[in-house]
C-alpha cells in the first residue's frame, strides 16, 4: 500500500526582499487507494508541493517520504501541459520513461494507449495530435510505468470543457482499475468534487487550511444534486477562508 | 437588420494557380536573371561585359577541359582548383563545427565561459573577411594553412552563437519531465538535449558553410597560388569578365547542389516530426491569399481531429 507522509514542509524562493514563501509548515498524510485533490487559488503552492513530492524541486526544510509497502515508491507525473517530446512518436514518448524497450514493455505501453483510446496513434508525432489527445498520451505515459503513486498537476486546465469532462471520466475509470494513490492539483472545485475522496484546501502563502472528506458514491455526475451540493459546500468553505478569486 | 455573411475563401483556378505556385516561382527566377542580364548586356554596350552564351561556352570549355588554358603546374584545371578549395573548405569547416560546438556548449552552460568568450567571438564575427585574408597572407604565406584558418575564423563564430542559443533555448519543462520519471542522464542527453539543439545545429552548419566559402575565396585571392579564389583572380588579372562570372556560377551551382542533395534531405530526416504547414503558407493565409492544396489538406486533418474529439465527449 502506498503512503505519502509530508512533515513540516517549508519552501521559499529568492532571498532578502525578493523572498517568496511558497509552502509554510505543511504536514499531511495520504494512504492507500485514494484520490486526493489539492485545491486553492493561484500561487498557493499547489504545484510546488507536487514538484517537491516528485523530486523536481527540493524543500527548504521539512521531510517528504513516499513508500510502497515500506519500500521507496515509484511516482508517475501528469503535467499541466502534456510535455511530450515533439521529435519522438507517441509510442517512443512512452518508451522514453521506461527502464527497457522489451516486447513486454511495449505491450504494456500499448495497453495504456488503448486505455486512453489512442491505441492506433502510436506511430504519430505529438504535433499531429490535438491538445486533448496529447494530454491523453501524457496520462498514458504516467500510467505506463505502473507507478505506486500518481501526481497530476492541473492536467485538464488547458482543455476545452467537453474534452476535459471526457478525460475526467477516463481518468476515473483508470484510477478505479489500477487502484493507484493519486494526488491531483486543480483550481476547479467542481473537478475536485467530481473525482476525489478527499480535498486538501490550500491558501495563499502556502498554508494547508482544511482537509475535507467527500463521501459520495462514484461515478459522480456534475449535474447530480448531491454533487452540486457538495461543490457548493466546498465553495462555501472557500468563502469562509476568503479563497475565492475575485 | 444586418446579416453577416462569411464566405469560404475562393481558391485560384487554372493559369493563376500555376503562376502562383512555388514551383513556377523557382523556374521563373533564373529566367528573370537571364532577362536582366541580356538587358544590361545590350544596354551598356561594353566589350568587357560578357553575354550569357559567352559565359556558358567558357564554363563548358572549363568542364570539358577544352579551353586550352593551363593555370599552373600544380593546379592546371577547374577540377584540381576546385578539389584544392574543397579540401581546404572541408578541413576548416569541420574544425569550425567541432571547436564552435564545444565553445558554444560551454558558453550556453556556464556564465563564466560565456563572459570569457563573448567579446572575442563578437570581435571575430565583426572582423571583415578581407582583414583575415590580408593578415593570414602576410603571416603564413601562400600555403594551405591561411585559407583553412580563414574558413575556420569565418565559420566558427556562427557555430558558437547558434549552439549557445540552442543550449539557452533547451526546453526546461522537458528536462523536468524526464527527471520526474527518473530517466538516466545519458538518455536525457540523447532524447532531449541533442534533438532540441538540432534546429540550431542545422542553422550553424548552413551559416558556417556559406560564410566559410566566402572567407576561403577571398583568402585565396590574396594569399594563395591555387584554388577557386585564385582562379577568379587569374581571370580578373586577364581582364576576362566571363572567367570571373563563370567561376562564380560554378560556386552557385555547387552550393545549390549541396543544398538540394545533402542539406535538404538531412534536414527533412531530422525534422520529419514537424507539422507540415510551412510558414510561407501561413503568412499567405494571414494576408488573405487562398490557401494552397497542402494547407487545405492539413486543415482537413485538423478538422478530422476536432470531430474525433467532439464525438468522444
Amino acid at each position: 500500500m502506498a503512503e505519502i507522509k509530508v512533515e513540516h514542509l517549508h519552501k521559499e524562493f529568492g532571498i532578502g526582499e525578493d523572498r517568496v514563501v511558497a509552502l509554510e509548515d505543511v504536514s499531511l498524510g495520504v494512504q492507500g487507494h485514494v484520490f486526493v485533490s489539492i485545491v486553492g487559488p493561484s500561487g498557493c503552492g499547489k504545484s510546488t508541493l507536487l514538484n517537491i513530492l516528485s523530486g523536481i524541486e527540493t524543500p527548504s526544510s521539512g521531510t517528504v517520504t513516499i513508500t510502497q509497502d515500506n519500500h521507496e515508491a515509484e511516482p508517475g507525473y501528469v503535467f499541466q501541459a502534456a510535455r511530450l517530446l515533439p521529435w519522438r512518436t507517441v509510442m517512443d514518448n512512452l518508451l522514453f520513461v521506461q527502464k527497457d524497450r522489451s516486447d513486454e514493455t511495449r505491450a504494456r505501453c500499448q495497453k495504456y494507449l488503448e486505455m486512453v483510446q489512442l491505441g492506433d496513434k502510436g506511430d504519430k508525432y505529438p504535433g499531429e495530435l490535438s491538445g486533448g489527445m496529447q494530454q491523453r498520451v501524457g496520462i498514458a505515459r504516467a500510467f505506463s510505468i505502473e507507478p505506486d503513486v500518481l501526481f497530476m498537476d492541473e492536467p485538464f486546465s488547458h482543455l476545452d470543457a467537453i474534452t476535459a469532462r471526457s478525460l475526467r471520466r477516463e481518468l476515473h475509470e483508470m484510477w478505479k482499475l489500477t487502484r493507484k494513490t493519486v494526488l491531483f492539483v486543480t483550481h476547479d472545485v467542481g473537478e475536485a468534487v467530481e473525482l476525489s475522496n478527499r480535498i486538501l484546501v490550500f491558501a495563499k502563502g502556502g498554508r494547508l487550511e482544511d482537509d475535507l472528506q467527500v463521501d459520495l458514491p462514484f461515478p459522480r455526475d456534475p449535474s447530480d444534486e448531491e454533487v452540486a451540493i457538495a461543490k457548493a459546500q466546498v465553495l462555501k468553505k472557500f468563502e469562509e477562508l476568503d479563497l475565492v478569486a475575485t | 437588420m444586418t446579416t453577416l455573411v462569411t464566405k469560404a475563401p475562393t481558391r485560384d483556378q487554372g493559369p493563376m494557380r500555376v503562376l502562383k505556385s512555388p514551383a513556377t516561382a523557382r523556374i521563373l527566377f533564373p529566367i528573370v536573371v537571364l532577362a536582366i542580364w541580356y538587358i544590361v548586356y545590350f544596354t551598356i554596350d561594353s566589350r568587357i561585359f560578357p553575354s550569357p552564351q559567352r559565359v556558358l561556352v567558357f564554363m563548358w570549355e572549363e568542364v570539358t577541359l577544352t579551353s586550352g588554358v593551363r593555370y599552373s603546374s600544380v593546379a592546371e584545371n577547374l577540377y584540381v582548383q576546385f578539389a584544392i578549395s574543397l579540401v581546404r573548405l572541408t578541413i576548416g569547416f569541420v574544425a569550425a563545427m567541432i571547436v564552435g560546438t564545444i565553445v558554444g556548449l560551454a558558453m550556453g552552460i556556464s556564465k563564466a565561459a560565456d563572459a570569457f568568450f563573448h567579446d572575442w567571438v563578437m570581435g571575430v564575427l565583426a572582423m571583415p573577411a578581407l582583414v583575415f585574408a590580408l593578415f593570414l597572407g602576410l603571416a603564413l604565406g601562400h600555403g594551405h594553412l591561411a585559407p583553412i584558418i580563414a574558413v575556420f575564423a569565418a565559420g566558427a563564430p556562427f557555430v558558437i552563437i547558434n549552439v549557445r542559443e540552442g543550449v539557452r533555448n533547451t526546453p526546461k519543462e522537458l528536462f523536468d519531465m524526464a527527471r520526474s520519471f527518473d530517466v538516466p542522464q545519458n538518455k536525457i542527453t540523447r532524447h532531449v538535449l541533442i534533438p532540441s539543439l538540432m534546429p540550431f545545429f542545422f542553422a550553424a552548419i548552413r551559416y558556417a558553410y556559406a560564410i566559410g566559402w566566402k572567407g576561403l575565396v577571398i583568402t585565396e585571392v590574396f594569399a594563395s597560388d591555387r584554388g577557386m579564389g585564385w582562379t577568379i583572380k587569374f581571370w580578373y588579372d586577364a581582364n576576362r569578365a566571363h572567367g570571373v562570372i563563370g567561376y562564380a556560377l560554378f560556386f552557385i551551382i555547387f552550393a545549390l547542389a549541396l543544398e538540394k542533395l545533402v542539406f535538404d534531405p538531412l534536414s527533412a530526416r531530422a525534422f520529419k516530426w514537424r507539422p507540415k504547414i510551412d510558414a510561407v503558407q501561413m503568412v499567405e493565409g494571414d494576408f488573405g491569399a487562398a490557401p494552397s492544396e497542402s494547407f487545405l489538406q492539413q486543415e482537413g486533418q485538423v478538422q478530422e481531429q476536432v470531430s474525433i474529439e467532439s464525438t468522444e465527449g
